[in-house]
């Protein structure tokens, strides 16, 4: 076990030479209890308290507008190049929740035939976790999924102790880092902190929606055709704010930008929603998910069913975005609640 | 890439003009705003009339034509048709060309009255119609929306007028453009917004600059069947939200009853 | 800091098109050779045809591939991107993503009856099969082809389709929809001619492909013969936009969680029976 201190006023001294090495984003506070991942170069700027950021930290691995091909057509024959744009980006303060939205997302873009520009992007992002004491408010339901504990998926991980955080070295990359800072060791006393925080974290996080979460798989087997659906269908705007804001919502549409020379020009890829009208419509007319019922359902069964089978966890980090965000004021626990008990 | 059987029947430069009918010049001012781009934009296209910088007249006919405002008198409605008549394509440029924009304000009230309150008692010798977009008067080939336009926007469906071929209006809210922008959302300011009604499309550039969505490039296909929900979290009424539209949308009716194109 | 992807899947094959034909009012054919070699497909895939400065769409192969040199395609001018390619002819270039998709599971029907039922441009995606069995044709067991057009106008292929006529290792039938003056044929639904087949269930493998509102219609035809469901093959049509199962567009409202791009477009109806919509 590898764990390093930083006492809190060194933090910006830390923040400061990290800045120096690479880009560093980190939750910044926009109003009105809105948060967003934006660039620092200093502590200063930093919230250390927060609630999950507006958009979570998928924008850096999967930015909402991508280059995929560069190509020419001015002679015969087209032309193209397959580029990626990025840079080295170090991303501070990631919550539990969102730690595990990006682990998600690598098992769905390194399945083949894997996607090279999140695997390459992926590739030149540092990431600094960080424990969260309690919950951010009532929606987040990170305890349901799992998620209110560390789980992997980071570089370093900061537990704040008070005075200091304890940093938890989980990589190869995040140990030259810690060293070439030269800081210190963590002391048993820290240790023993630690565990301190980590057993306080038992009375504060309990299970949000009173279902065990190994009941949820059967519920969602069979609950296509339950009322709970129309009835968020009812209300659903189809803006699509939930699936932006979801950690592990990464379905996109591609699309070509000539340029006015109309003999260059790119390809890309941009975020798109299965909340929208036509996600799931054909050429010819065919809608195959036309009510919104059905696509709120889609989503939800995006989260808690298909992945299990697949990838055996589910897609919901428990975040509780889809509901902050959310312009009707559908409440992620209150649905799962409704369809549990529909299911009895 | 193409060699035989081309459907674009432009020219390689074609031939542009700009017109106007009821509306501020606004979009048209918009033009000036487009940056570094404009000159690749004038690369591409000969304008050959736009009053706002340019008093030459052209009396061929026009490869593509670029309207500003709405038809609200039968003086304007013979124009537009003789000016239809000349081009080959017809871009309905702004909010007033596209869904008849604030313009769409005087058919809240009859029209008698509305004019009688604008002329005073004279009233019969000043000609007026009700608010009309384009689409309603000639054929429409392509609606570039918003009150102004978004000068991005121009460019690709100029791009698509020059190549021939469609240019789809995103149907989705506005929200989900304005979601990506990490924008603080409106209501959460506690604030009435039609962002969730309202078509995509401007990369939510209004509430990018701390300002509401107006509705101005009118309200998506298919909006959510009662606003109760959206408006009922924020405390807020929802007769709100169809005045706010109102000021934007009042020409949208005439659509129903058979007028579109 | 851009570097170049050399190995991204986003890659394009160049094509030419080094033939075309307009084959009705709304379908054009395409033989398209690949500057890297063949295609390399099974019947039943599709590729991504990339206009370059529009977009892609996916198109199913409508060539065996035991053509060599090129391939197939009829494209049906339906959105923005394929009334484009209606544009196109002799010697334009595309690129070309794939080939993509699961094939007709022609090595289970290998040795067995085959019953083919295609509707409007369902015979493209078919024709790869058809074509392959006619090459293999003494692989495979007794042979019926039904086709279904709405009107003769509509109809595909004819000139191949007089072959499959002539052919005496084949069974071929046809009907339209609605009534035509110089029409000689049967007048009706593609479903009317499935009573008149003779079939031995066991072992007859039915494959389907068309409009998503005639599946229902056929595959109760089929096992009111008897077909086992795991025999009845169907192609199913969603908007598949990257072809590797990642961007959810063409996935399938079934507890499997299918993409049809990836674990499709071809099923069994054993597989795919459990789906909202086929």
């Amino acid at each position: 076990m590898n764990y390093h201190i930083l006492k809190k006023d060194e933090l910006d001294g830390f923040i400061k030479k990290l800045a120096g090495k690479m880009k560093v984003c980190a939750p910044v506070a926009k109003g009105h209890n809105n948060f967003a991942f934006e660039e620092v170069t200093s502590a200063g700027g930093i919230a250390l308290s927060y609630i999950p950021t507006i958009l979570p930290p998928k924008k850096y691995f999967m930015p909402p507008r991508e280059k995929l091909l560069d190509f020419d057509i001015s002679e015969g024959k087209p032309k193209d190049t397959a580029s990626l744009e990025a840079g080295e980006t170090a991303i501070f303060g990631v919550h539990t929740c969102d730690l595990a939205g990006i682990q998600c997302l690598n098992m769905v873009f390194s399945e083949r035939p894997r996607d090279y520009n999140y695997l390459l992007r992926k590739e030149k992002v540092f990431i600094i976790g960080l424990e969260c004491g309690g919950y951010c408010d009532e929606h987040a339901s990170c305890a349901l999924v799992g998620n209110h504990y560390p789980n992997g998926g980071y570089d370093l991980f900061f537990t704040d102790l008070g005075d200091r955080f304890i940093i938890h070295v989980n990589t190869q990359k995040g140990e030259e880092l810690v060293e070439s800072f030269c800081l210190a060791k963590a002391a048993s006393a820290d240790m023993i902190a630690l565990d301190k925080v980590r057993e306080g974290k038992k009375a504060v996080f309990k299970n949000e929606i009173g279902v065990e979460p190994g009941k949820l798989p059967e519920i969602f087997a069979k609950g296509m055709e339950k009322k709970v659906w129309h009835d968020i269908g009812e209300r659903c705007v189809s803006c699509g704010n939930c699936t932006n804001v979801c950690p592990t919502c990464y379905c996109f549409d591609m699309a070509d930008t000539i340029n006015l020379d109309m003999k260059t020009g790119f390809r890309t890829r941009t975020w798109d929603s299965c909340q929208f009208e036509t996600f799931a419509a054909v050429a010819g007319g065919e809608n195959f998910r036309e009510e919104r019922a059905h696509r709120q359902r889609h989503r939800l069964y995006r989260k808690f069913k298909y992945p299990l089978d697949k990838f055996y966890r589910a897609f919901c980090t428990g975040c509780g975005r889809c509901t902050r965000a959310c312009m009707a004021k559908i409440n992620l626990k209150d649905t799962l609640k409704a369809l549990a008990a529909e299911s009895k | 890439m193409k060699t035989e059987n081309d459907p674009v029947t432009i020219a390689a430069k074609p031939k542009v003009a700009f017109f106007d009918f009821a509306c501020c010049e606004g979009c048209q001012l918009q033009v000036a705003n487009i940056g570094e781009t404009l000159l690749d934009v004038l690369g591409a296209i000969d304008v050959v009339e736009f009053r706002e910088v340019m008093s030459e007249k052209y009396d061929k006919d026009y490869d593509v034509v670029i309207i500003e405002g709405s038809i609200t008198d039968h003086h304007a409605e013979e124009r537009i048709k003789k000016i239809r008549a000349r081009a080959k394509v017809l871009i309905a440029y702004g909010a007033c060309a596209a869904t008849g924009g604030v313009n769409g304000m005087k058919n809240s009230f009859d029209l008698d009255e509305i004019r009688k309150s604008v002329y005073g008692d004279d009233y019969k010798l000043f000609d007026s119609t009700p608010t009309r977009p384009l689409h309603q008067v000639v054929k429409v080939d392509y609606t570039i929306n918003g009150c102004p336009i978004y000068p991005p926007e121009l460019i690709e469906v100029l791009k698509c007028a020059l190549r021939g071929l469609p240019y789809t209006v995103p149907d989705n809210p506005v929200c989900a453009e304005c979601k990506l922008n990490e924008n603080v959302c409106m209501y959460e300011r506690g604030v009435a917004c039609l962002g969730p009604w309202t078509k995509a499309g401007c990369n939510s550039w209004c509430v990018n600059n701390g300002n509401i969505c107006y509705g101005c490039r009118g309200e998506v296909k298919n909006p959510a069947k009662n606003a109760n929900d959206v408006i009922g979290k924020y405390n807020l009424k929802p007769e709100l939200i169809k005045n706010k539209f109102d000021m934007y949308n009042k020409c949208k009716e005439a659509d129903t009853n058979g007028n579109r194109k | 800091m851009t570097e170049e992807i050399k190995n991204s899947n986003w890659k394009l094959r160049k094509g030419q098109i080094i033939a075309a034909k307009q084959m009705t009012a709304s379908e054009k054919w395409f033989d398209i050779k690949l500057e890297d070699g063949d295609l390399d497909h099974e019947p039943g895939q599709f590729v991504q045809v990339e206009l370059y400065g529009i977009g892609e769409a996916p198109i199913s192969v409508c060539s065996s591939p035991t053509k060599r040199g090129s391939f197939e395609l009829t494209v049906r001018a339906a959105g923005r991107l394929t009334k484009y390619m209606h544009g196109l002819g002799k010697g334009d270039w595309v690129g070309i993503r794939g080939p993509f998709g699961k094939p007709f599971p022609v090595k289970l029907m290998t040795g067995n009856d085959l019953l083919f039922v295609a509707g409007g441009l369902g015979i493209a995606p078919l024709r790869s099969l058809i074509n392959y069995v006619m090459y293999n044709r003494r692989e495979f067991g007794k042979t019926d082809i039904l086709l279904g057009c709405k009107t003769p106008a509509d109809m595909l292929f004819g000139d191949e389709i007089a072959g499959w006529q002539k052919r005496l290792d084949v069974n071929f039938s046809c009907t339209i929809d609605r009534s035509a003056p110089d029409w000689k044929g049967n007048v009706g639904l593609i479903t009317s001619l499935i009573p008149g087949v003779s079939i031995i269930p066991e072992k007859t493998f039915a494959v389907v492909v068309g409009p998503p509102i005639m599946y229902k219609f056929v595959i109760a035809e089929l096992l009111k013969k008897g077909l086992p469901e795991r025999q009845i093959i169907l192609s199913l049509e969603r908007h598949m936009k990257c072809g590797m199962g990642k961007c959810g567009h063409c996935q399938i409202d079934h507890p499997k969680n299918y993409y049809c791009c990836k674990d499709g477009p071809t099923f069994t109806y054993e597989e795919v029976k459990e789906a909202k919509k086929l």
